[in-house]
């Protein structure tokens, strides 16, 4: 069921008025019916592979074991293989099942915490089935943990107005950013990406700033949509953005974008990769070749590099989301490596982090890293990813014919003014309000009614219809 | 609650005011320099042309306005359909109290194959809302009017071009001269018109367009309007498809059937092997424009057209 359509708007309601007309003891069954009939709404098939994971990790880790953790990697990690990269050895009838990715991480969380003892084994498979297919995070996280979860969906909640008013401004603010910003930027995108080979370099460098700010959209506006709902029904959601492109150094971005993947990565990849046997021996190795650079520094190389290819891998298997992974592992490693070299050199030429113009500098500089990197998550191939990095820096002119041929992917010419004009107004005012966002979290905390009413208006009239999918739901 | 009900209202009185007034007044508002309203501005003319983007693209207007003493227009609408067309000429004689020497419409066999739908938003925003609503029927009647679709149609579509309107008609305004294109459009060069991908495989007739063809001779016949349909030249590689071949065989039967004059390709001695002349498959580059242009003008004259 897409959450922007008529469908999900009269599931929600109907899902409301049940969840606060029920005994406060039934809510949490109440949550687990509407979160079978939200999945099993498209293809009722998916169930049973969700309901296979369901069952066999909340079976395997009644009582956990290594040989019960095992066996739960197997089963999990099997279905996710099977299912998500079947297409890569050829295999193309496979069906994968909704929100797999999202699904599998959290299974395999829980059965990890449940082996580091950080929680109890849930005895009801019901309530563990709800943590894990709760409808708002299900298909596109976010991939939340069950220490944070079990309170919060098993308890009772009372109707609260309040909850009501905030979650709907919530949801409101992420249709907007989806349908008003994302879905007017898609078709500019698009169609540079899907030949990028007929277009000159500044028409790519607008393509690539524009899918930045898209994917961003899309998804921080999904993130919107879902928190807003849940917050509805009383339960708080981990949040996965903090305003990712005002970061100042790459390891902050990725401590703000996707926020509760790259948790999980450093809860349940990276820590246990640092303590490993394994890695201590390769750092140790490292250390040989490298014998001034510090212990601390060299335990996280292997690690890092394991990160960020399954980070890749985990997007899909092909050659631009590994390229991708490695991009980031290369620039991460660069940046931890160099950080005792750069401390010094900062101090010899007085650089003051606090500076405003250095912190112009450095969120410019990391968010440029950062649109280097979404070339390859966006691109088709890595060959079409170089192709562009190669046009980008030999074709780009700045004069009148090089401004108009980057318009030409706005489709028909007598409508190309008149999408600059509005996507430059919304882009500034998503800019501005970030910023100011950034300077003061309860910025835009009064007034909600007006800029709710004003955000309807704008994405009743402004808004691209039938933008019914959303990015990470591919993944 | 009460200012919920109240941001809501307020939304909503809004939205409908703006819908409204898109839907009601926007052939009323003045467009410099082309659409039916600058069209309808301009008063009697001796020539109208009424088709796409290559009509505006492969008619020089100054070699049409030499020929008939200023007295042509251009209408086009982006992939303009024949559905659109038929209401588009009723617009015309609707709103219109001037006389039109000859009316010329465009012959796309391909225009044949493409399903009945919104092409480019001028189009809503040139027709009046009896205008809106006959083309909404027709989409209807076709299947292609889900809910997104009437969404698009009656409350998205030209609301960009309605905001923006005081910057952006102004640099519209620049473009174009009596619906002419006016910027200097240069060739593609060879090698990409050479490799430029096209598949045309797929197309199947749609009878909605034929009957659209079928409604606009009818009407012009009903009303004595003259009229022609002319074919403008395609780069050989697409006039020379078997698809395109076979659906041309297909106008030229729906033609002789109403025993309709037409201008085709061919009646021309223009090279349509001439990279220089081309921009894409089916628009022209200034010089294909202006070369061709003079060749029509010499053509309709020695038919008595002019």
């Amino acid at each position: 069921m897409s959450l922007i359509s008529i469908s999900f708007l009269i599931f929600i309601i109907i899902l409301l008025i049940v969840y606060y007309r029920v005994k406060p003891e039934y809510q949490w069954m109440v949550l687990l019916l509407g979160s079978i009939v939200f999945y099993a709404w498209v293809r009722p098939v998916y169930i049973v592979f969700i309901a296979v994971s369901i069952v066999s990790t909340w079976y395997l880790m009644l009582k956990p074991s290594k040989v019960r953790w095992i066996l739960t990697l197997i089963i999990n990690l099997g279905i996710l293989i099977v299912f998500r990269y079947s297409i890569y050895f050829n295999i193309h009838s496979l069906i994968v099942p909704l929100g797999i990715s999202f699904y599998t991480f959290m299974t395999l969380g829980y059965a990890h915490d449940c082996m580091g003892k950080k929680i109890e084994p849930e005895k009801n498979l019901l309530h563990y089935a709800l943590f894990i297919s709760y409808f708002p995070q299900i298909t596109q996280g976010p991939i939340g943990t069950y220490g944070n979860m079990k309170d919060q969906l098993l308890s009772p909640h009372a109707f609260d107005l309040n909850n009501i008013k905030s979650g709907g401004y919530r949801v409101i603010k992420g249709l907007f950013k989806k349908l008003v910003i994302a879905g007017r930027l898609t078709y500019y995108v698009d169609t540079v990406f899907s030949s990028p080979g007929n277009y000159a370099g500044l028409t790519l460098i607008i393509a690539v700033f524009f899918y930045a700010i898209e994917l961003y959209a899309d998804f921080s506006g999904y993130m919107d949509i879902v928190c807003g709902i849940s917050y509805m029904l009383g339960i708080k959601l981990t949040e996965n953005f903090k305003r990712p492109y005002f970061s100042r150094n790459i390891q902050e971005y990725w401590r703000r974008w996707h926020i509760s993947l790259n948790e999980w990565f450093k809860e349940h990849l990276m820590m246990p990769a640092v303590t490993s046997g394994w890695n201590r021996k390769a750092s140790k190795f490292l250390g040989k070749i490298f014998p001034k650079a510090k212990k601390g520094n060299l335990r996280t190389v292997f690690p890092l590099i394991l990160v960020w290819i399954i980070t890749g891998i985990w997007h899909g298997a092909e050659d631009v989301y590994i390229g991708w992974g490695v991009y980031f592992a290369i620039i991460m490693l660069f940046s931890v490596c160099s950080m005792s070299y750069m401390k010094k050199l900062k101090k010899a030429i007085h650089w003051n982090d606090d500076n405003v113009f250095i912190k112009i500098f450095t969120t410019i500089r990391t968010f440029l890293i950062v649109l280097l990197g979404e070339v390859m998550f966006r691109a088709h191939s890595l060959s079409d990813a170089f192709m562009i990095y190669k046009r980008i820096f030999t074709t780009t002119k700045i004069n009148g014919g090089s401004i108009m041929a980057s318009l030409t992917p706005f489709g028909n010419g007598n409508q190309a003014a008149a999408s600059v004009i509005i996507l430059t107004v919304l882009m500034t005012v998503l800019f501005i309000v970030e910023l100011l966002k950034e300077k003061n979290e309860n910025a835009f905390s009064r007034h909600r009614y007006l800029y709710a009413t004003g955000m309807l208006v704008v994405m009743a009239l402004f808004g691209v219809a039938g933008q019914s999918n959303f990015m990470y739901q591919a993944f | 609650m009460k200012k919920t009900v109240i941001s809501l209202l307020t939304a909503l009185i809004v939205i409908t005011a703006a819908v409204a007034f898109k839907n009601v007044y926007s052939c009323e508002i003045p467009i410099g320099n082309r659409g039916i309203r600058a069209a309808i501005k301009e008063g009697d003319l001796d020539l109208l042309f009424i088709g796409s983007s290559t009509f505006r693209s492969n008619l020089n207007i100054h070699t049409l306005d030499e020929a008939v003493n200023d007295r042509a227009f251009i209408i086009s609408y982006g992939g303009n359909q024949y559905a659109a067309t038929s209401i588009q000429y009723d617009e015309i004689k609707k709103r219109s109290k001037a006389g039109y020497g000859l009316m010329v419409f465009e012959l796309d066999p391909l225009m044949l194959t493409e399903e009945v739908k919104l092409s480019d938003s001028r189009v809503i925003w040139d027709l009046s809302f009896d205008g809106k609503r006959a083309l909404w029927g027709k989409l209807k009647n076709e299947g292609n009017a889900g809910l997104p679709v009437m969404y698009e149609y009656f409350v998205t579509s030209g609301m960009d071009d309605l905001i923006t309107y005081p910057v952006t008609e102004r640099f519209y305004s620049t473009r174009y001269y009596k619906g002419a294109k006016t910027d200097d459009t240069k060739s593609s060069g060879k090698e990409f018109l050479e490799n430029e991908q096209f598949d045309i495989s797929d197309s199947v007739l749609i009878d909605a367009q034929a009957d659209a063809v079928r409604e606009v001779i009818e009407k012009c016949k009903r009303d004595s309007q003259p009229f022609i349909f002319l074919e403008s030249p395609h780069y050989y590689r697409l006039e020379d498809d078997p698809v395109y071949v076979e659906y041309h065989k297909y106008f030229v039967d729906l033609m002789n059937e109403y025993d309709v004059e037409c201008v085709y390709a061919h009646d021309i001695d223009f090279d349509n092997h001439e990279p220089d002349f081309y921009e894409d498959m089916s628009h022209m580059s200034s010089k294909g424009r202006t070369v061709y242009t003079e060749k029509l003008v010499d053509l309709l004259r020695s038919r008595g057209l002019l």
